[in-house]
């Protein structure tokens, strides 16, 4: 009994000082951000209370529900083609083959690229080099920019956030892959179980928790997508791929809305809260039935 | 256990590296006093370093750091944010000077003897930027830059090709070059701010000056001035390439200086980074001349750099002494020569050969400031202008510009009008 | 077994990746070739932007390292980088333990861990201006201040990873340990510390490399004070009206040396510990 006191006790030690540090430098700043948000401070100077103006304007702003839109949009169509691509990359890493170190550390580096490369090369493949493709192939749909269509932009972000995130989630499903013992596959092999199979009732079950930090990182990393925007489209055409992290930060703290952004950000962030709640409490849920 | 010494004893390593990374930065020094500028232009960093040295070398009493930090705009901002002001800061004439104006952020010059040696429709410009009318002036202009058209000026003479005074001019100009099989314009309108080059260009000569602070007072609407603007903006897009927003500004900086167009409708900004390009290019400019009445056309010309003395400097005196010498003839002429701007003091410069064009407007005084220094930026004119130019609908576009101006000046508009009343009633 | 699977090559596997590998090697491709290219060398092209550069002078990579003043602001990144990631991989992986092993029983440790977790969502812009003043008010307007926040800003992400971690390691060897009279605490070191070298690792990877790549917390922490870090220093090639891409892309490849050796290394740790952790 006393032991189980100890080990309690322990715990507390821990958690306390790095919840205190949490709250101080995370929760605090926050509290002060959504004081603001019931403000029309600018960033500087004088400014007056206004209520929940901010709020109520948030929801008649049309940009403001077209940057939802697309950042959603392209959220929910980053997650899955990341995840679908780092999962079969990782499991083919994890296999037994050729030169595994290079190959890891080669599909590692656009995840390190800076978003001035990324967005200078992939304004240059999307500007010449696709629609250079699109004409000597024949086909029509490629031969002029898809930046500079609205109904295509927003995919061409999609692809480049892919291309950028699949490195970080495949190491994170190497490590998960490497945590499944072997002996799980042995027993697999004695019942005869090979590709497919093996990986949908032995590997994926196992593997679950690091799916589950996956779709949370994408969903995360996406609807917070930020630096792609910047570096490829500022927003255009036609305002057509303004994230909302892009008009937060860019309205907000270059301009002259910092209030009025604050709103935004705490709506925002209640938003994105729901959805990985929501989303940890059906995986976690998965995780209890397997 | 050993493992747990090994543990502390990294962390209380790393905890010391980052103690020796913070450092001491405190420089306490008697009867010297300190002046500090904070100036937005990094591209401009050799040039003050070099100032710094040569006034700290004359100077005993007076120490100057200039800094020239990267994304300074955001510097200065967090700086503010508590409350930790530079002596003098170096910014631009846009809205962010207003802003600063309206928070009671900078200090009064105008007892400033350097003034007197600006010219006087820089010190106008500025008076036009304030929200309502302050008194005082609160920045001294260093440097313009100037917008219109840049010509490959071997292409024009090779090919007879005259300096268009009028709008019919240019596009009979245009229809001319294009009969060569040259393309008249680039544009690099994938970056959105590029399209408020030819915009602005336009609208000094069409639409009146304070066409934003009559917005304001409710006195007009842009429906009613910008439509002329508008449909000229449309027609000069139809001389550039198929599909002008495919390219950002790099891209149509690039294709200028390899010889793709005759013509690019930007600011003289935009030379270094052609010249990057094509080192042997021989650019020259003109004011885009958008009205047929030569009397209607004037120069876009705005503050590129000013220099601001805040509220909290404690020694005025010793600020303006360093603006002197900032605002030394020669040291004006090395900063032009250095960052191909145009000087606001009055005398005798020598300005960069790719302004030759627009040498008489700056001469004579001809210039009016961009348009976009009234936009507040949260609005984003410059998109607005994109998607326009991409769906081509005047009436819509106007409605829009109307519509978001209201909502985006809501708290401007409220204290111009609470002045305008004020005002009205005293009288 | 082991031994006889790794020694059977999966060719098909191991061509597909080859080829896979076009999508990295073309644009590393494109950002070698511009690096070594003269401005003058730019062209709108197809030809022209893929040829090769006229002469494979290292000028670019000097005059890169000389703006940014290299070897200081790589030191400062190190030194910054390395400090996160030490104490991250220390108190998070600390905190991962205590609130992973706590919160399928407990509810106090249960909204620990999603009030953590849901600090990952907060948009950083909102916190900025507040944590400008309030890291001025309490002197951490220096380096301390910025590596304290990393610590904090990390805390979510590398909680979830290491309490995700945790739930495929055994209770049953703690428990043991307790048996033999060790405390919770050394437990943790002892036992659960290694056993979660591959995680380590991870985090390693994903910590390391966000500070890195970070230019927002020490430009407004900082706010131009003190030596530059490398991202901080790279923004030197992108002013208003123009962008050095030849420079910036020389630079851009010289901060990728250190970052992809520091993967490597913990690549190997990653397989190493599964081997030695085999858990029996």
């Amino acid at each position: 009994m006393k032991k189980l006191n100890d080990s309690k006790r322990t715990y507390m030690l821990i958690t306390i000082p790095i919840l205190a540090l949490f709250v101080c430098f995370n929760t605090i700043p926050l509290i002060r951000g959504v004081f603001y948000s019931f403000t029309n401070f600018k960033g500087f100077g004088s400014y007056d209370w206004v209520g929940f103006r901010n709020y109520i304007d948030l929801f008649t702003d049309s940009r403001i529900g077209g940057s939802y839109l697309f950042t959603i949009k392209l959220a929910i169509t980053a997650t899955i083609i990341t995840n679908v691509v780092s999962l079969i990359l990782a499991l083919g890493l994890n296999s037994s083959i050729k030169g595994k170190t290079f190959l890891r550390a080669a599909y590692f580096i656009p995840n390190v690229l800076g978003a001035l490369v990324v967005g200078y090369i992939f304004q240059y493949f999307f500007t010449y080099i696709l629609p250079g493709l699109g004409n000597a192939l024949g086909i029509e749909a490629l031969s002029s920019s898809m930046l500079s269509n609205s109904s295509t932009a927003w995919f061409s972000i999609v692809i480049v956030c892919a291309w950028q995130s699949i490195a970080m989630n495949t190491i994170i499903y190497i490590s998960g892959i490497q945590t499944v013992p072997e002996d799980v596959y042995e027993a697999g092999d004695l019942d005869g179980a090979t590709g497919w199979k093996k990986f949908r009732h032995l590997t994926f079950p196992l593997i679950i928790p690091f799916f589950t930090i996956n779709m949370v990182l994408c969903v995360k990393n996406f609807l917070m997508v930020f630096d792609q925007i910047v570096a490829m489209t500022s927003g255009g055409p036609e305002q057509s791929t303004e994230s909302i992290s892009y008009l937060i930060y860019k309205n907000g703290l270059s301009g002259g809305s910092f209030g009025y952004q604050s709103a935004n950000a705490v709506v925002f962030f209640i938003v994105i809260v729901a959805i990985s709640v929501a989303q940890m409490t059906i995986s976690g849920k998965k995780e209890e039935q397997l | 256990m050993r493992r747990k010494n090994a543990i502390n004893a990294v962390l209380a390593a790393s905890l010391l590296a980052a103690a020796v990374l913070s450092g001491c930065s405190s420089g306490g020094n008697s009867g010297v006093t300190e002046i500090e500028i904070l100036q937005y232009k990094p591209e401009a960093a050799t040039y003050f370093q070099k100032v710094e040295d040569e006034f700290n070398a004359a100077h005993d009493n007076i120490h100057l750091t200039i800094s020239s930090p990267n994304d300074a705009s955001t510097i200065m901002r967090t700086r503010f944010v508590r409350e930790d002001y530079p002596d003098i800061i170096g910014i631009g004439g846009d809205i962010n000077y207003s802003y600063y104006v309206d928070a009671d952020i900078l200090a009064d010059v105008s007892d400033y003897a350097g003034l007197a040696d600006i010219n006087e429709a820089y010190i106008d410009i500025l008076e036009g930027l304030e929200i309502v009318p302050t008194e005082g002036t609160y920045g001294v202009p260093y440097v313009a830059n100037a917008a219109g058209i840049l010509y490959n000026r071997d292409m024009f003479e090779e090919h007879g090709w005259e300096i268009p005074q009028t709008w019919d001019e240019l596009i009979s100009l245009c229809g001319e070059i294009q009969e060569e099989g040259i393309l008249p314009f680039y544009f690099g309108f994938r970056d959105t701010w590029t399209c408020l080059a030819p915009w602005n260009a336009l609208a000094v000569c069409l639409a009146p000056a304070d066409t934003c602070k009559q917005v304001n007072a409710g006195e007009t609407t842009f429906t009613a001035e910008y439509r002329e603007t508008a449909e000229k903006c449309l027609e000069l897009v139809s001389y550039g390439p198929d599909d002008p927003f495919a390219y950002g500004y790099n891209d149509a900086c690039t294709a200028f200086a390899n010889g793709d167009s005759a013509m690019y409708p930007i600011g003289s900004y935009a030379v270094p980074q052609i010249l990057s390009v094509n080192p042997d290019m021989n650019i020259d400019s003109f004011p885009l001349p958008a009205s047929n009445d030569t009397a209607e056309n004037t120069l876009n010309s705005g503050v590129d750099l000013m220099f601001c003395v805040t509220a909290e400097c404690e020694n005025k005196e010793a600020a303006y002494e360093v603006l002197d010498f900032l605002l030394a003839d020669e040291n004006i002429q090395a900063y032009i020569d250095d960052q191909n701007a145009v000087p606001c003091k009055t005398g005798e410069f020598k300005l960069a050969s790719q302004l030759d064009g627009m040498l008489p407007f700056i001469e004579s005084g001809n210039m009016t400031d961009y348009q976009d220094h009234y936009y507040p930026s949260e609005m984003a004119a410059d998109a607005l202008i994109q998607t326009f130019l991409i769906n081509q609908n005047v009436d819509e576009f106007l409605n829009t510009f109307d519509t978001n101006w209201q909502r985006y000046n809501r708290d401007i508009i409220r204290q111009v009008q609470e002045y305008e009343e004020a005002n009205n009633t005293a009288e | 077994m082991y031994e006889k699977m790794k020694a059977k090559v999966n060719w098909p596997v191991t061509i597909l990746l080859f080829i896979g590998l076009i999508t990295v090697a073309f644009p590393l491709y494109m950002t070698i070739v511009i690096a070594f290219k003269q401005p003058s060398e730019m062209t709108n092209s197809i030809s022209g932007i893929l040829s090769l550069p006229n002469s494979w002078s290292l000028s670019n990579f000097a005059q890169a390292m000389e703006l940014t003043d290299f070897w200081r602001s790589l030191g400062t990144s190190l030194m910054v980088t390395a400090a996160a990631v030490i104490l991250s991989l220390l108190i998070h992986s600390l905190m991962g333990y205590a609130v992973g092993r706590n919160k399928a029983h407990s509810k106090w440790y249960n909204f620990v861990y999603l009030f953590i977790v849901s600090g990952m969502f907060v948009p950083f812009a909102i916190l900025m201006m507040p944590l400008a003043k309030q890291t001025a008010e309490m002197h951490l307007d220096n380096w301390f201040g910025v590596i304290l926040l990393y610590v904090v800003f990390y805390m979510p992400m590398n909680l979830l990873l290491y309490s995700g971690y945790l739930v495929n390691i055994p209770v049953a060897l703690e428990e043991a340990a307790r048996v033999d009279g060790a405390t919770t605490w050394r437990t943790f070191w002892r036992i659960i510390f290694p056993i979660m070298k591959p995680m380590h690792a991870t985090v390693a990877v994903i910590t390391a490399l966000a500070v890195w790549n970070d230019v927002m917390t020490p430009l407004i922490i900082m706010s131009g004070k003190g030596t530059n870090t490398l991202p901080l220093a790279q923004l030197t090639f992108q002013t208003q009206f123009g962008t050095n891409y030849n420079l910036a892309f020389a630079s851009y490849l010289l901060a990728l040396i250190p970052i992809i050796i520091f993967y490597v290394l913990c690549q190997k740790q990653i397989i190493n510990g599964v081997v030695n952790g085999a858990v029996k």
